[in-house]
């Protein structure tokens, strides 16, 4: 919303007020002033006359002019086409402050030129609001202006300040300049007069205008004939407010119609009397058609969309925009004067299906106060006859009602204190619903309000509250904590094992990230662990955000692809995320390590991201989280191997739950990607919240000495080292508390086929210290167990 | 005699003059081996009358323990010296650096996240989530966000179809706690989550963001707890010299609404470019929650009240870390990452 301080001025007094210090004001209450933008801007500013102007001699544009100020001439050399002696010219003398820049005495081409002759662009006059000839020359002013006035700004009317006001949606009231001026009013605590034309419309004789509509959309429809108007230019004060707010003066008649709408907040439409014959107006939808409109474009009318009618064929977009055939032009004699109410659904939904924008559509998009009809039509019907000697008047037909009914509250002065928390006094309040025109009664302890029926806002109780604290100020409102009883703060299971699970992971180097929750069909197809049926957005906004995933891993492979683009190599990544399908909630943990997870090359130190680093991350995770030993199976991945590299890829299970899927990535899948080598997994959090954790509890530490043997076996390429490790556990019964592999090869002095494994057998007793004879019979049980079972040689 | 003093004074010179411990073990083996002169000089006591043989034979002892008492300081001098000769041998250079584990960061949405959680935690609240796929129901209804709002637009949200989107405010998982707490009180939560509306990414847009907002319904819960609250969190969150202030607004799930300023960090409220010269910083949006969304939720308003608050955890990371674009935090560059070692 556009008011300028002149506007506000008809109708309270501001006049001892900056624009800035109205602009605090009201947006302490609420209603927040986006920017202040004056007409016009300019100082050391005077109005001349031309007195003689002849051309330059060493210029094919320049003139010399002499102009006259009064008390003094000056020359000043001006280059606009349109400059001529005789006229009257507003100059900016030398230390002037212009938009574009300061003014000083110089010379061109020789020529002493103590000032410049001014455009109104040059004084900062939006050039929308200039016709050509202004925005091509200087202004020129009336014959009659005042010589040597020092504020031509004022002389002109330019001397106004713009408030742009944005408005919260339940102040869409605002939208009318004369509620604007009773919240400033009531925030400035300072009397409001409002143009009172109640009843002007009343007047009329017997009409032959016939008003109606053929859909609810349009539930109120105001018609009135004036047969005499007088085209002519409007007065300066409507071109004024006009220009405040961005509407160009067009005549007397059309500007009272826009007048009345930015007064009122309903758009009105005025239609040429002799373009619609049969004086009959139908509101119409189900009409499929197009419509050239008044701005000559022609525009495709859909079932929907509000059509004004008369004998069945188009005369306006209902709301919008209006027709060309029925516009008001200089020779228009008579009027039909429109004031309506259509909904704003549809006005929002055909508005931006045309593309197409108006001051009236916007307003009526933001809804209109039930009874604005009226008092446009009033005020309309005042203005015409005022300033377009509105005559032959015909009585106002309605189709429809408003459908109003007063709102009246009670509310409780102690209750609104207890709310807010504050002490304010009940005389205060009353004071306040003065001021803003609620008309407040007492009504024994409690306060009787009456809602104008423009304040569609103000319902309930705690409505009132907000008047009275935000008019009052919220520096009023003291500062507490909440008196209640005391509650336990705490993250829930899921939340610290997210927690537990971003510092491990940090602390082991890898980076905690968040990719779009909206993925493409491409991301979509490679889902890992996902889910199905995947959810689809109804209109997404582009091909690339099209679904809703259930799998993080191509996201966060387009992550790891964007830093190895940028030479970070040696990444290692995860993000932990909700993912989603038809009816389905999981959360899931994804993790990318490339290249090296950790390294100091020179100690020969290198930690790489290979499949068995990721393995460990994985398994320290789980161990976190109770889930160790034989709880925790990792098989052969015959679940993806479309993603993964078939025979560098496991599946991980808590019991017989499947948890996820890693390993190495498929090299197709990493072209895809455009990713270099990775390993990768895809976990689903939801199996370790489902699955209980072991409890912690303490197992006496033995007493007596532990004593490891290492024994290098030779054994089938395929053979897996776990069944190695099982058969030596198994055999070696409680003897037996660990084994570790500690090296693996293949190469010279190993049979093709076959692999060395050396492992580290601790043997201990918790009941006594073992001899090396228990510790040899031991350790040839479980030779004889690994060449049966395993057919493994010692080395 | 003389030979013992002759003896003594010889031994206790070779021992001073030793230079090593391989030495120094010769001259034990010699002077108080078995074969050694001291061995021959008591062999002379054989000789000696009954009578001179006590004193003889003490004055052998004294000088044997007085040797072996020179050696053992010879030994430990000698092997002083030789672990500081090792000991130099092994210095190295500690200017070279060597494993240093590489540690990561948190995304630092999830640290501001984390922080803002904790500090609420530490008030009694818990952390509520909600579904990021979401019934229109909670998002909207029962936020008094009738059908046919302009708040509802079809231009901000993702519908899935006429029931389903995904949430475009944290107030949805509010609404779910209200119904799930109703009608116990009190309620304290604080509600973190992605959020998701139909913009077109650029440098302060984005489709995807993350809100958390907090929640407390309780018997006599004023908009006077609220400012206090909100005070609490901006001077955790910004410093302890921070002030706060309200300015109306609108928000169909509270009334009375505010926009919640803080007095800005960067200059303290003198105006710089971060405040835009106004001192305030705008951070949060709050209010009482709305009688409708409390009686929807199965509350009775004239008995129980309630203040929420919301924020954008992206706009507090931006403001606390003069992150310039909003997109740095989707597109995860290392390089940005590594930035965020903590909360400050």
């Amino acid at each position: 919303m556009r008011i300028s301080k002149k506007w506000l001025q008809q109708y309270l007094d501001v006049s001892d007020l900056s624009a800035q210090e109205i602009a605090d004001c009201i947006t302490d209450a609420g209603l927040e002033v986006e920017g202040l933008e004056a007409m016009s801007s300019g100082t050391n500013l005077m109005i001349g006359e031309v007195e003689t102007c002849v051309d330059h001699p060493d210029s094919d544009h320049l003139h010399i002019c002499q102009v006259n100020f009064g008390d003094k001439t000056e020359q000043i050399i001006c280059g606009a086409p349109n400059v001529r002696a005789g006229i009257k010219v507003i100059a900016a003398l030398p230390g002037a402050k212009l938009p574009g820049g300061e003014i000083q005495a110089g010379n061109i081409r020789g020529l002493e030129s103590n000032g410049m002759i001014c455009s109104l662009a040059e004084l900062g006059v939006d050039p929308k609001q200039l016709r050509d000839d202004q925005k091509n020359g200087i202004e020129i002013l009336p014959a009659d202006a005042p010589i040597g006035d020092r504020d031509p700004l004022a002389y002109l009317g330019l001397d106004d300040v713009v408030l742009d006001v944005s408005l919260t949606p339940n102040r869409n009231d605002c939208m009318a300049g004369w509620a604007m001026a009773v919240e400033t009013g009531a925030v400035l605590n300072r009397s409001v007069k409002l143009p009172n034309c109640e009843g002007a419309a009343n007047e009329g004789s017997a009409t032959r205008l016939k008003v109606s509509s053929t859909t609810k959309k349009c539930p109120l429809f105001l018609g009135k004939v004036i047969n005499h108007v007088t085209i002519k230019e409007s007065p300066k004060w409507m071109k004024e407010l006009l220009a405040a707010s961005g509407i160009k003066s067009i005549n007397n008649v059309v500007d009272i119609s826009n007048i009345v709408m930015l007064e009122t907040g309903q758009p009105l439409h005025f239609y040429d009397v002799k373009a619609i014959p049969a004086q009959e107006i139908t509101v119409k939808d189900q009409l499929e058609c197009t419509y050239t409109a008044l701005d000559g474009i022609e525009y495709t009318i859909e079932k929907d969309d509000l059509i004004i009618t008369s004998e069945g064929k188009p005369i306006g977009i209902a709301g919008i925009m209006g027709g060309d055939d029925s516009k008001i032009e200089a020779d228009t004699a008579g009027i039909i004067i429109e004031a309506a109410s259509f909904h704003h659904v549809n006005i929002r939904n055909t508005s931006r299906r045309l593309n197409l924008s108006t001051d009236a559509s916007i307003r009526y998009q933001k809804g209109i106060e039930p009874l604005a009809a009226y008092k446009a039509m009033d005020r309309a019907v005042a203005l015409l006859k005022e300033y377009a000697n509105a005559d032959g008047l015909e009585a106002t037909v309605q189709y429809g009602d408003d459908a109003y009914t007063p709102v009246e509250i009670t509310v409780s002065p102690s209750r609104i204190n207890r709310l807010l928390g504050t002490d304010i006094a009940v005389s205060e309040m009353v004071e306040v619903c003065r001021r803003l025109q609620l008309q407040p009664s007492m009504q024994g302890e409690d306060i009787h309000v009456v809602i104008p029926s423009v304040r569609q806002d103000l319902l309930i109780e705690a409505d009132i509250a907000e008047e009275i604290i935000r008019i009052i100020g919220y520096d009023r409102l003291p500062s507490t904590m909440p008196l209640m009883p005391a509650t336990v703060g705490a993250l829930n299971e899921r939340q610290q094992m997210r927690r537990r699970i971003r510092s491990l992971f940090t602390g082991f180097g890898l980076y905690d990230m968040i990719t779009y929750t909206l993925a493409s069909q491409k991301q979509v197809d490679d889902a890992i662990m996902g889910l199905t049926p995947v959810v689809e957005l109804a209109s997404p906004m582009s091909e690339d955000r099209k679904y809703v995933r259930g799998s993080i891993l191509p996201s966060l492979l387009d992550s790891v692809a964007y830093n190895q683009n940028r030479s970070v190599k040696e990444l290692a990544c995860f993000e932990m995320s909700s993912v989603y399908a038809k009816g389905i909630e999981e959360e899931h943990l994804a993790i990318v390590l490339c290249d090296t997870l950790q390294k100091s090359q020179w100690q020969n130190i290198v930690i790489p991201a290979d499949f068995y680093t990721l393995k460990g991350i994985i398994k320290t995770m789980l161990a976190q989280f109770g889930f160790e030993g034989t709880r925790v199976i990792v098989k052969p991945n015959t679940v993806d191997v479309e993603h993964f590299h078939p025979n560098k890829s496991a599946c991980i299970y808590i019991g017989k739950d499947l948890l996820g899927i890693f390993g190495d990535i498929h090299p197709m899948m990493a072209k895809r990607y455009n990713v270099s080598s990775a390993v990768m997994a895809e976990l689903n959090m939801e199996v370790l919240l489902k699955n209980r954790a072991s409890k912690v509890k303490f197992a006496p530490i033995s007493k007596y000495p532990s004593v490891t043997r290492d024994l290098a076996l030779v054994v089938k390429t395929e053979t897996a080292s776990a069944d190695i490790i099982d058969t030596i556990r198994k055999s070696g019964k409680r003897m037996v508390t660990d084994v570790e592999v500690f090296d693996v090869y293949t190469g010279e002095h190993v049979a093709q086929g076959s692999k060395s494994i050396a492992l580290r057998v601790t043997f201990q007793s918790d009941d006594k210290t073992l001899t090396d004879k228990e510790i040899n019979e031991v350790y040839e049980k479980l030779l004889n167990a690994l060449k049966q079972e395993l057919q493994a040689e010692l080395r | 005699m003389e030979k013992l003093t002759m003896l003594r004074e010889e031994g206790l010179a070779k021992i001073e003059a030793c230079a090593d411990l391989a030495s120094l073990q010769q001259l034990r083996v010699l002077y108080l081996g078995k074969k050694g002169p001291i061995q021959e000089v008591m062999g002379m006591m054989k000789d000696l009358s009954k009578e001179e043989r006590p004193a003889f034979g003490q004055q052998v002892n004294e000088m044997k323990s007085l040797l072996s008492k020179a050696i053992d300081d010879r030994r430990a001098l000698l092997e002083a010296k030789e672990m500081n000769e090792k000991l130099e041998q092994e210095k190295i250079d500690i200017t070279l650096d060597g494993y240093q584990p590489k540690v990561a960061t948190m995304h630092p949405l999830n640290l501001v996240q984390q922080e803002i959680e904790d500090l609420f935690i530490g008030l009694g609240y818990t952390v509520a989530e909600g579904p990021e796929v979401e019934l229109d129901f909670y998002n909207f209804e029962r936020a008094n966000i009738p059908k046919d709002h302009p708040a509802r637009d079809m231009q901000d949200t993702f519908y899935i179809n006429a029931e389903e989107l995904l949430r475009t405010h944290s107030t949805a998982i509010q609404m779910r706690q209200l119904e799930k707490f109703s009608p116990q009180l009190p309620i304290k939560v604080i509600c973190p989550g992605k959020v998701y509306r139909r913009d077109d990414d650029d440098a302060t847009h984005s489709h995807q963001f993350t809100q958390v907002e907090g929640l407390v319904v309780g018997e006599n819960i004023t908009m006077s707890d609220l400012k206090g609250t909100l005070e609490f969190m901006a001077r955790k969150m910004f410093g302890e010299k921070r002030v706060i202030r309200f300015r109306p607004s609108y928000f169909q799930f509270t009334e009375p609404s505010v926009e919640v300023d803080v007095s800005c960090h960067i200059c303290g409220g003198k105006g710089c470019g971060v405040c835009k010269g106004t001192g305030w910083i705008e951070i949060l949006g709050a209010g009482m929650v709305h009688p409708n969304v409390l009686k929807m939720a199965g509350y009775d308003s004239s008995k129980c009240s309630g203040f929420a608050f919301g924020a954008g955890i992206e706009r507090i990371a931006m403001l606390k870390y003069g992150i310039d674009d909003i997109r740095h935090f989707y597109t995860n560059d290392q390089r940005f990452l590594k930035t965020f070692t903590r909360f400050e």
